[in-house]
């Protein structure tokens, strides 16, 4: 466990202290749309801007690990730029890194242990009532209600792998705020920022009662989709509504590619196979290949998948797919012992392998 | 050629009727349509004929999943079908057909297309929420066409394109106030299906005229004056840049468009992609920059793409997850820019797509005159 | 239409290298083995993703067969090793998503090997005949 250090400073003046002090060159955050009522991750250069940044703004409308894969992909910016990411959003942004979709050169990351977020659609900035009740969940480490069911069961709500930390859970956000500083980037900064290290803090006892509450959630949620998954006749009933948008590999972070496998040409067939199909089964629905895709798109990101809910936010037919992918992506990646996100050097496990392993897959 | 055929009866299992009584004598060999999903709360699309049609298959489905010209894309994009085929279509799917037709994402050989007088459909948001039973009878109610449709998807409420005219068959509803419908053939090939169909030769056929006469007038009043005062709601940059601010970027509202075929969309490419340093540029010029950027230019640019082919079917507005009224959005920059050529997407298969060709003498509102303005100076 | 003998499907990607040969090898040997296998050869068990098993499942076949050079032997060195993990990962998602992952084997079987090869066909299509028909084959709504 880091130390973490009572920093005195509320977030804008650490917002303009990372322009003053560690002289960033932006600072990408959640911020609010002039609209008033829904915000975007955002990028800011100068410290004048900042004034509607909410970092803690319990709402995903994207990925940012996405955001920040376009925009470090073509060149690393040439100065540091601070970047907020949600634990999973980290996560999902070391998988794009192991396979350079992103980098982390010149880039700060900051993050913090995430209480969860609402369905984008159904949180506004003006949405007071359910926002205090946020709060008050994020103070007592409990789960709020309303938030969306894959955030309930996220036992992975503490970051890995960021330079600063902020201390969430179990505080309340009208107080200074609580650092601690995991990498060598990040202690610099802290001296940089000339933080007082002997102003240290307690860890929240929030945070353990949050951990328990989420891990019962994700044994219920494991157990849900099992049992809805038991055969194929529950297969063919979860995905029965999928209208084949793809909406839900368009968002995710980790579907990188340009030209999905699903949307190719391996997938189009000449007509008379459409209708030898129909002969053998009377009908052939359409679009075909529809369950396929969920399940292709699972080997193809399961075992790097975050569960960051983007998906299931984004469907327009309501299928809980990130219910779905958490639960059968936990099961693939406890097959490799891979932990998406854990750590940038470690090799996808269908790109390594060890000569004695697996046995009971093979004979 | 025929004016039509007056079948008497429920109007669905009416059509399937038809519709089975074709396959059995052999004239078509498969028919693609929707019909109910196995949960029976939503709709897909089927390639039926093997004996005879699914029980649960729809031919006005209450609600638009897949846009049925993609399906008949997906069926078709590598080559004609073999066997005649007869596909169930919307007014709107109907056209967007013809539109893919142009682009050569569509081969019509073979194809029989059947559409109808199109009731509108539901927002699938509020089908797959809602009870699909109660909606179904209400829906049911409306196919008459003396019932509007009540709540229906923001562009069938002004759709005034809701006849699937230049199909081979159409499907009268208008008109027949629930008690029957007639088949009206619009091609030769549709006359000769029609020939021997189960019906009485149509006398009644001006009540249906008179129907979708009145019903267009309606709706053409009502749809330039819900377009005009959401024009005035979206004009300039900044009340355009608040009807989005919902939008997340997901591009699903493409996906789904029939009329944007492309495989690699020009937003999702390289040409838009940029270096960090010149993102921050960006921000800096403009106090902050949105991640990932371009969403205006999306828009903006893909009206500039399909709009003029944009057969307002609302199936982006389905898609959206963030509820932007895309639909409006479109079917406004649809009804200027189509106006501007004189098109009308889906009209004739022989009508070339506004950007394919030219006259020489057009357009003249667009220029500047050069000669008067220099010789002023 | 229940567990007609014939109309059990299997679809075997075979390695080039071992179990292609293997199959050859049981041929030419005149050596009997259940009829329903419909080979894919692939030059290397690796060549095999796992979309390529869950689409056969998923589109009705019975059984899927993967069949490779033994780990050590592969011709392309260490192409099987990936083939495992690639195998594992299918069946590991096959059985969360409610297929029968029983219908999935992966099987070394060096070139020289035929009536190992036989032995394995045989003993693969019993026990898909046990498992019965793959309930995809069938279902309209998939």
């Amino acid at each position: 466990m880091e130390t973490m250090i009572d920093s005195r400073m509320m977030m804008t003046d650490f917002l303009t202290a990372l322009f003053d002090k560690l002289d960033v060159a932006g600072v990408a955050v959640m911020s609010k749309l002039p609209s008033g009522e829904k915000t975007a991750f955002t990028l800011f250069t100068g410290k004048d801007d900042i004034k509607e940044c909410v970092p803690f703004f319990p709402a995903m409308p994207a990925n940012a690990a996405r955001a920040v894969s376009k925009f470090t992909r073509q060149a690393v910016p040439s100065k540091t730029v601070a970047v907020f990411l949600r634990p999973c959003e980290l996560r999902a942004f070391t998988e794009l890194i192991k396979i350079k979709q992103a980098s982390f050169d010149n880039l700060l990351i900051l993050s913090y242990d995430c209480s969860g977020v609402f369905p984008f659609q159904e949180i506004n900035l003006s949405d007071e009532t359910k926002l205090n009740a946020y709060r008050d969940a994020v103070s007592t480490g409990k789960n709020c209600e309303g938030i969306r069911p894959v955030c309930a069961a996220c036992t992975r709500f503490t970051p890995q792998g960021e330079d600063i930390a902020i201390s969430f859970v179990g505080r309340s956000t009208d107080q200074p705020l609580v650092f601690s500083f995991p990498s060598e980037k990040g202690l610099a900064a802290a001296e940089q920022l000339g933080l007082d290290v002997s102003n240290t803090v307690a860890a929240s006892s929030a945070v353990e009662s949050l951990a328990q509450e989420r891990r019962s959630a994700e044994e219920e949620l494991t157990a849900e989709v099992d049992a809805s998954l038991s055969d194929t006749q529950g297969l063919v009933n979860v995905f029965d509504r999928c209208v084949s948008c793809h909406a839900c590999s368009y968002v995710c972070p980790i579907c990188y590619c340009k030209n999905c496998y699903f949307d190719s040409q391996t997938f189009e067939y000449f007509p008379e196979s459409y209708f030898i199909r129909m002969q053998a089964k009377g009908a052939l629905r359409f679009p075909v290949d529809r369950v396929l895709f969920h399940l292709g798109r699972l080997s193809h990101m399961g075992v790097s998948c975050v569960a960051c809910g983007m998906c299931e936010d984004v469907c327009p037919v309501n299928i809980p797919v990130s219910q779905i992918f958490k639960t059968a992506g936990s099961k693939a990646q406890a097959l490799f012992d891979y932990i998406p996100g854990e750590n940038y050097d470690e090799p996808l496990p269908l790109l390594a392998y060890a000569e004695q392993e697996l046995e009971e897959f093979e004979d | 050629m025929i004016k039509g055929i007056w079948v008497e009866g429920p109007v669905k299992k009416g059509v399937l009727d038809f519709l089975n009584g074709l396959l059995a004598e052999k004239k078509i060999k498969a028919v693609l349509m929707p019909a109910k999903n196995k949960g029976g709360d939503s709709y897909a699309w089927f390639l039926m004929g093997k004996d005879r049609l699914l029980e649960s298959a729809d031919p006005v489905p209450p609600v638009m999943t897949t846009q049925g010209a993609n399906v008949v894309s997906y069926l078709t994009k590598k080559g004609p079908v073999w066997e005649k085929t007869a596909v169930l279509l919307r007014p709107c799917e109907y056209r967007a057909v013809i539109e893919l037709a142009k682009i050569k994402q569509v081969d019509l050989t073979n194809l029989v297309l059947i559409s109808f007088d199109c009731p509108g459909a539901y927002p699938l948001e509020k089908y797959v929420n809602g009870d699909p039973e109660e909606l179904d009878e209400s829906f049911e109610v409306c196919l008459g066409g003396v019932v509007e449709l009540d709540g229906p998807r923001n562009v069938c409420a002004i759709c005034h394109r809701f006849t699937g005219t230049g199909a081979d068959i159409e499907i009268g509803l208008m008109g027949g106030e629930g008690k029957g419908f007639w088949l009206v053939p619009g091609s030769k090939q549709g006359e000769e299906l029609l020939d021997g169909a189960v019906g009485s030769e149509s006398d009644n056929i001006d009540v249906r005229e008179k129907a979708i006469s009145d019903r267009t007038i309606a709706r053409e009043t009502k749809r330039n004056n819900t377009l005009d005062s959401f024009q005035e709601t979206v004009m300039g940059p900044e009340n355009l840049l608040n009807t989005l601010s919902a939008c997340i970027n997901c591009h699903n509202c493409s996906r789904v468009c029939p009329i944007c075929f492309c495989r690699e969309c020009y937003f999702d490419s390289k040409a838009l992609s940029s270096e960090a340093d010149n993102m921050l540029q960006r921000a800096q010029r403009k106090s902050g920059l949105r991640l990932p950027p371009d969403l205006l230019l999306f828009h903006l640019g893909r009206m500039s793409h399909m709009s003029v082919s944009c057969v307002s079917c609302g199936a982006c507005e389905d898609a959206c997850p963030a509820n932007v009224p895309v639909s409006m959005l479109f079917a406004l920059a649809g009804r200027n820019t189509q106006a501007v050529f004189d098109y009308e997407p889906g009209r004739r298969l022989d009508e070339a797509i506004p950007h394919t060709v030219f006259k020489f003498e057009e357009l003249k509102d667009f220029e500047t005159p050069y000669i008067k303005e220099y010789s002023k100076v | 239409m229940a567990n007609n003998e014939t109309d059990i499907k299997i679809v075997a990607f075979l390695c080039n290298w071992c179990t292609f040969t293997a199959a050859d090898l049981a041929g030419t040997s005149r050596l009997k083995y259940a009829p329903n296998i419909r080979i894919v050869k692939v030059m290397c068990s690796s060549r095999i993703e796992p979309v390529f098993i869950l689409k056969v499942l998923l589109d009705g076949a019975d059984g899927v067969f993967i069949g490779g050079c033994a780990p050590g032997d592969c011709h392309y060195s260490k192409g099987n090793f990936y083939a495992r993990r690639k195998v594992a990962l299918a069946k590991t998602l096959a059985k969360s998503a409610g297929l029968d992952s029983e219908r999935i084997r992966l099987s070394w079987i060096p070139a020289s090997e035929g009536p190992r090869f036989a032995h394995v066909v045989n003993e693969f299509t019993a026990h898909i005949k046990e498992l019965g028909d793959n309930p995809a084959r069938r279902e309209v709504y998939i």
